[in-house]
């Protein structure tokens, strides 16, 4: 108990920036849930879970809740499917040019994502580049949908987090001995076996916690929905902003993004299991 | 675990067949440069030889993990060049365990049979089998990481062995282990080889594993063969002055031929006079080498017998427990004797003159390339 003290000691400067920038706001945003509006951004004095109730008992809320999940979930897995062949190559391969193609993964890092999501309006609106391309080759006699829908939001979602995958996935082949994929080969494996039980099952570290991230960031992401989904796809970061932005009802607001904390909390717990079991 | 069926052979075709086998990196030297060899079954042989020489190249190219830039590898008599490693039925036993770290020790080593889609009771038996030969059947649900180097390795082994591989390719497998242990897998490994009759490629940069567990030994230097023979033939008939300075110790002189005939030739080493049992040209250079053990020391010299007397002068001295090293001086040339303690050899001390013998049998001539 006493080495225990002793050992917060150094870590005090940190658990006080922690609680600022973290406990605080949280704890704030706990309380105005629990407050009133009596409408026009008034706020009420109070404890009640009307909020809470309100969310609950609205099906669109929930159908809010569902479809940020789903995407969140989707747009994960979309992005680990496209993310995992191109970590691997970028791990495994010994071309000269391996430093370049990796600073090319993560460059879109560098350009924030309202840019990257306008670059994608670009691309996938009725008079964008693939609908031109269609029309030039008269394929299609109607633009196809390709925006203002989930299909773009995903789209636009999946691009946006493929660098993060892929640095998480990275990360963990880096400690992925490539003897074990040829002690698996000289066993008998072929290349199919040697990934799905020995490169998949090693790599499932950097796998969780790439799809922790990304899950994270896309159900608390705001521009790709908002751009892309044009205004048609409600998820609960575009719900937060319209209730504190719009309708000015603080409380409400606050409720919906406590929900939100509570389903990382969620993901989080998921992500700690399936690490206890992967850990090796 | 018997080994599989032997294929229809003459008992003396070889096994294990490498041809002109060679292996160039891209853009670099050849690390491998055309490698003959032929292993009969059931042999144990070691590739031996200093670092960067081209031995973990060469049991890369017979597990199929590396392909060869020209050559063939041959088993039974079937081409297996371009066989792919998954097919080849090779057991590898890697320098670094190489266990699959989230599988337990028994499925490590069921791993080669479920690959090979035997019945799940037969594959539980040979993996007890298996595990029972290497000593760790009550480790079978440990994961690797809960084992000693040592359990490690015998795991990789079972692994290697289950499978009953045509062919046993171990790379430097002892080399992570403390003294003691190395010495005592050594054995173990050597006996579980010889009683499943398995044939058997052991690499090391060890000379004393390499001349305790072989039947015979590749000496490799620069990629190339530098001798192959047994362990004896290494020791006291050296092919060239490598091999000779790679196996046990050695004194190094060079000499001139300065008498030849009778079966013997008179040297000349920086004035010092010897003499060697065979017959050279005269004028050529030679190098001659002798071991350090097989000098005697005496106080007059003289004695029976015909080879070589050097009078000489202790210059050092250390006691190394077994033995005792000297530093003698020759007329201006420094050999290392080797003395044993306990009654077998006379001791001098430092300073004092002395005489130093060895016979012709122990004096190595190889002339100069
Ligand atoms: N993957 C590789 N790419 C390029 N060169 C390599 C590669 N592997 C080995 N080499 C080179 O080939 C030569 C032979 O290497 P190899 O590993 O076969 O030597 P070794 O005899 O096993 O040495 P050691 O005793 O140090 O293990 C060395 O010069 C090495 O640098
Ligand atoms: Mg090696």
């Amino acid at each position: 108990m006493k080495r225990a003290v002793a050992a917060a000691g150094p870590l005090a400067p940190a658990a006080l920036l922690t609680a600022i920038a973290f406990v605080l706001p949280l704890a704030w945003l706990l309380r105005l849930s629990l407050d009133r509006s009596s409408g026009g951004g008034m706020l009420v004095d109070a404890v009640t879970a009307a909020n809470y109730l309100r969310f609950l008992g609205d099906g669109f809320y929930l159908g809010v809740l569902w479809r940020s999940t789903w995407m969140a979930a989707l747009a994960s897995a979309l992005t680990l499917l496209l993310s995992y062949p191109l970590a691997l190559f970028l791990a495994r391969t010994r071309s000269r040019w391996r430093g370049f193609l990796a600073v090319l993964t993560i460059a879109p890092l560098l350009v924030s994502s309202v840019v990257r999501t306008f670059g994608w309006m670009v691309i996938l609106g009725d008079q964008g580049w693939v609908n031109g391309l269609l029309r030039l080759v008269s394929l299609t006699a109607a633009p196809l949908r390709l925006m203002n829908n989930m299909l773009g939001v995903l789209i636009g979602l999946t691009e946006v987090m493929m660098p993060v995958m892929t640095l998480a996935l990275i990360a963990g082949f880096a400690r992925l001995d490539p003897t074990l994929e040829e002690a698996a080969r000289s066993l008998g494996a072929p290349p199919r076996k040697v990934l799905l039980r020995v490169t998949l099952p090693l790599s499932m570290p950097g796998v969780l916690l790439g799809s922790l991230v990304t899950f994270v960031l896309s159900i608390s992401s705001f521009v790709t929905p908002k751009l892309l989904g044009g205004g048609r796809v409600a998820v609960l970061a575009t719900s937060i902003y319209e209730e504190a932005l719009e309708t000015l009802n603080w409380p409400f607001a606050a409720a919906i993004s406590v929900v939100l904390v509570a389903v990382f909390g969620v993901a989080l717990m998921l992500y700690e299991r399936a690490m206890r079991r992967w850990m090796i | 675990m018997a080994g599989a069926a032997p294929p229809a052979m003459a008992a003396d075709a070889p096994y294990l067949k490498l041809a002109g086998l060679a292996k160039r990196y891209d853009g670099g030297q050849a690390a491998v440069a055309g490698l003959d060899l032929a292993v009969a079954r059931g042999e144990f042989v070691t590739l031996l030889g200093p670092s960067g020489c081209g031995k973990t190249t060469t049991l890369r190219m017979i597990a199929g993990l590396v392909e060869p830039s020209a050559g063939r590898i041959e088993v039974a008599g079937i081409d297996v060049t371009k066989v792919p490693a998954h097919r080849r039925n090779m057991g590898v036993v890697f320098q670094s365990y190489a266990l699959f770290p989230h599988l337990s020790v028994a499925r490590n080593v069921a791993f080669g049979l479920e690959m090979r889609d035997l019945p799940r009771g037969s594959i539980e038996r040979r993996v007890t089998e298996a595990l029972a030969l290497v000593r760790l059947a009550e480790l079978a649900e440990r994961k690797p990481k809960a084992l000693s180097g040592g359990q490690q390795q015998r795991v990789a082994l079972a692994r290697a062995l289950v499978i009953e591989p045509s062919v046993l390719l171990l790379d430097e497998p002892l080399s992570n282990l403390d003294a003691k242990l190395r010495e005592e897998l050594r054995d173990e490994i050597r006996d579980i080889q010889r009683r499943l009759g398995i044939t058997a490629i052991f690499v090391t940069h060890d000379q004393m594993e390499a001349l305790t567990m072989s039947d015979r030994i590749v000496l490799m230097n620069a990629g190339r063969i530098e001798q192959v023979g047994s362990p004896a033939e290494l020791y006291e008939r050296p092919a060239s002055p490598f091999v000779a300075g790679f196996i046990g110790r050695m004194n190094r002189l060079t000499a001139a031929v300065t008498a030849s005939g009778g079966g013997r030739s008179r040297l000349d080493a920086s004035g010092l006079s010897l003499m060697a049992s065979r017959e050279l040209p005269l004028g050529v250079r030679v190098t001659v080498m002798v071991r350090p053990h097989r000098i005697r020391l005496s106080a007059r010299g003289g004695g029976a017998g015909e080879g070589n007397a050097v009078r000489a002068r202790v210059r050092k001295l250390v006691f190394a427990g077994e033995a005792v090293q000297l530093e003698i001086d020759a007329a201006g040339l420094v050999l290392r004797v080797e003395q044993p303690t306990g009654g077998g050899g006379w001791v001098p001390g430092i300073g004092e003159e002395v005489a130093a013998t060895w016979s012709l049998d122990d004096t190595l001539v190889f002339a100069e390339r």
